[in-house]
């Protein structure tokens, strides 16, 4: 009589115990390694309204100005390109002025995006220069 | 008489659930941590090719490609409330480092929107500070 053995049947398991410590780590290490986002962007300290409206009495022929209308771009009235008005405010040098010799007018005339007087602010500011907006009347 | 052994009991903290624990307690954490401050959502920044990094201040104002003005993700009728937003905020504040406000708009704007907010920051003595991308020159 063949004797008949019974097949023990193993039950498979996948340790969980470390899941927990496994998940920690996967934290700590998201945490560590992420790089949070930066803000770029530039400074204006913009002259207030009554500043500004000395200013336009003082202004002359030499203040510096610079006009979007149009999808043009001018700078003492004669079209340029950006590159060619960031040049130029460079070779103006108002980083080293003082006061009033830093103003350059930024005039905006019709229907002008954020885009367009963005970049003429960014390259007033970075130049050295202080931005006075001459408002339309 | 029957004398019942007392049966020990071994205390067991099943820890079989301690990973759900933890992935949950990250998901939470990871959403909840950093409250957004300004809805960034429908605003495409403008882009200029020289710009610096900026700190991340108390104050910020957002109008996005709708047109709709925010302060502190707050939604805000008129510019108005901005100046006296702003002016509240930077009571006894003197220095600009003080007086930074995070500026934040469309690219696509029109100057009509736009010019006023930045006027009223200026108003309230507010040192803007105009966010953008780095575009390659």
């Amino acid at each position: 009589m063949p004797i008949v053995r019974r097949k023990e049947t193993k039950e498979l398991e996948i340790p969980t115990d470390s899941v927990s410590d496994i998940a920690f780590l996967l934290i700590i290490f998201f945490i560590l390694t992420t790089t949070l986002s930066k803000l770029s962007g530039f400074t204006a300290e913009l002259p207030s309204a009554d500043a500004s409206q000395k200013q336009a009495a003082k202004t002359d022929a030499k203040t510096p100005s610079v006009q979007l209308a149009g999808g043009k771009l001018l700078f003492n009235e004669q079209e340029v390109s950006l590159q060619t008005l960031q040049d130029r405010l460079l070779d103006l040098r108002l980083g080293s002025k003082d006061g009033e010799e830093k103003v350059v007018l930024l005039e905006a005339g019709g229907k002008v995006e954020y885009q367009t007087y963005y970049a003429a602010m960014a390259a007033i500011s970075t130049a050295g220069g202080v931005v006075a907006i001459v408002e339309e009347e | 008489m029957k004398l019942h052994k007392s049966r020990r009991v071994a205390l067991t903290v099943p820890l079989a659930s301690m990973g759900d624990i933890a992935f949950l307690l990250t998901i939470f954490f990871l959403l909840t941590s950093n409250f957004a401050k300004d809805d960034t959502r429908n605003i495409t920044p403008p882009t200029a090719t020289q710009l610096a990094e900026l700190e991340k201040q108390n104050i910020s104002v957002s109008i996005d490609a709708d047109g709709g003005i925010f302060f502190n993700g707050r939604p805000v009728g008129s510019p108005g409330v901005i100046e006296a937003g702003v002016a509240g905020f930077l009571v006894g504040k003197k220095e600009p480092q003080d007086r930074m406000v995070v500026f934040r708009c469309d690219k696509a704007v029109d100057q009509n929107v736009f010019e006023p907010v930045l006027a009223a920051i200026s108003k309230a003595g507010g040192v803007i500070a105009a966010v953008g991308e780095k575009s390659k020159p």
